[in-house]
């Protein structure tokens, strides 16, 4: 119960710390409201604010699964074939050296406004975490393990499934709680450059109009979407993950 | 018929710092059912020999045999069960699950030998009732006992074992290798044990190969057979004392030659 109440408390004196600073210099609502103002602003704008989530959570969830596929994916072949992995390792590392903020209008002017190039954004973005925890976990396996399936004579997938596979659990475990906030980003970033509707564009529109409440709402909003899918991720992992490493 | 026949084994490792000899011009010849002891100071290449046998290491030059055969075809067949030091559990598996694992993997189906009931072993190894516990919840000697189940459940016609009590306390080491003896007595396997334990070599070896370092090599292989007729042995008896001593004799001879 502390554990949850001890955070819980830390946030809380963050808010009246806020509330108490806004009120103290006077600040204008424009430049920054009070925590009572956005809870206000979240209520009465629940509509627009849901009709903005929608897009941005599909995004995300859509970039989430897609990206770390495609990771574990591209991870299985890295340790298979290691001169695969010689070639394309360093390139992808290359890739993840651009910002994504660099990469989003590229992706818009080929993938056009529509829910794909948020996706694609959202899916680079929790890719290379994947890609890297993925073959640090399939490679996690001891040398003894190795020669205990070898002294069982066990073939190159039965190593896969029922040594390296299981073996890499934890730290997909590790990348998934990291995409399931940085997906989010991706979504929010791609939404920025380009989109109809989401709660990048609502961040957008309402920064250059000063409708400052709605703004800190929306913030409220993307993230609580991050949160809920941080929570599922720790919530799975729980469930799965019952051994440890002696 | 010999179980094991290495003859004129060669190994040599490259190092950072040049080359090391792990085992140099080495033979020894295990009749099937033995236990042998393979014990000598460390860097001898007693843990080499049987990688060696294993076909987890290739020999440099001269040749092993496995039951007249090659050792990769013994293993291909399944004959060859290996217990490392560490016990090696899958610690997501459950106890059970474990001792099945040599069942799920390397072509068993096809090989087609009878095997062990995963549940018999579990009794047979001290741990009824512990069948879904996973490897964290268990001690270091509990574990050591699954790996030992989990080698069994083949039907092994040969048991490697590498230092397999060597991390475990003293209690529980001796009671582990009297359930060795008698598992051993049970199944008629041939088993090779290495250790630096002289104690444990005495007391299980129904011959002990001591083997000298630098290079690798073997000292004098001592036959224990007709001093233990009943193939066991009391540990506070005089002639486990003699044994004891005679190996640590010999022991020290393998060592003063390097």
């Amino acid at each position: 119960m502390m554990t949850i109440l001890r955070p819980v408390l830390g946030l809380l004196s963050l808010v009246l710390a806020w509330a108490l600073a806004v009120w103290v210099f006077n600040v204008p609502n424009y430049i920054s409201p009070g925590p009572l103002g956005v809870a206000k602003a979240f209520v009465t704008n629940s509509d627009v604010l849901f009709k903005n989530l929608v897009p941005t959570m599909e995004a995300a969830v859509g970039g989430f699964l897609i990206g770390n596929l495609a990771a574990i994916c591209l991870a299985t072949v890295f340790v298979h074939w290691s001169r695969v992995r010689e070639i394309y390792l360093p390139v992808a590392v290359f890739f993840n050296t651009i910002p994504i903020i660099a990469l989003a209008p590229v992706l818009i002017l080929i993938f056009g406004l529509g829910i794909t190039s948020k996706i694609m954004v959202s899916a680079i973005v929790c890719f290379f975490p994947m890609l890297v925890n993925m073959i640090r976990g399939f490679e996690s396996v001891s040398l003894s393990e190795l020669e205990l399936m070898r002294v069982m004579s066990a073939s190159r997938r039965e190593v896969f499934f029922r040594l390296r596979l299981p073996r890499s659990v934890p730290f997909l475990f590790a990348a998934l709680r990291i995409s399931a906030t940085a997906s989010v980003i991706g979504a929010i970033v791609a939404e920025w450059i380009g989109a109809e509707l989401g709660l990048g564009v609502l961040i957008i529109q309402t920064t250059f109009d000063y409708r400052t409440e709605l703004l800190y709402a929306a913030i409220a909003m993307s993230s609580l979407l991050a949160l809920l899918m941080f929570t599922i991720v720790v919530v799975a992992e729980t469930f799965i993950v019952r051994w440890r490493t002696s | 018929m010999s179980a094991i026949r290495v003859s004129g084994v060669d190994v040599t490792f490259t190092t950072a710092s040049g080359p090391i000899q792990a085992l140099s011009d080495v033979a020894l010849d295990i009749p099937e059912g033995q236990f042998c002891v393979l014990i000598g100071p460390s860097g001898c290449g007693k843990s080499t020999l049987l990688r060696v046998i294993a076909d987890l290491q290739a020999p440099d030059r001269g040749g092993v045999r496995v039951f007249g055969g090659d050792p990769a075809e013994a293993r291909k067949a399944r004959r060859i069960s290996f217990v490392f030091q560490e016990a090696t559990l899958l610690p997501w598996r459950s106890v059970i699950d474990n001792i099945r694992l040599p069942l799920q993997v390397g072509n068993w189906k096809s090989v087609g030998r009878p095997y062990r009931d995963p549940n018999e072993l579990v009794q047979m190894v001290g741990l009824g009732g512990r069948e879904s516990a996973l490897p964290h919840q268990l001690s270091g000697g509990q574990r050591q006992r699954v790996a030992i189940a989990r080698a069994l459940v083949t039907r092994p016609d040969v048991l490697l074992m590498d230092e397999p009590f060597g991390a475990l306390d003293e209690i529980t080491r001796e009671h582990l290798n009297e359930e060795m003896l008698n598992i051993w007595q049970e199944t008629g396997t041939t088993v090779v044990f290495v250790t630096h334990s002289l104690s444990e070599a005495a007391f299980l070896g129904q011959s002990v190969a001591v083997m000298a370092a630098h290079p690798g090599r073997m000292s004098k292989v001592i036959n224990l057979d007709g001093e233990k007729p009943a193939g066991t042995i009391d540990r506070s008896s005089s002639k486990f004392f003699d044994i004891t001593s005679d190996l640590r004799r010999h022991l020290e001879a393998a060592e003063g030659m390097a």
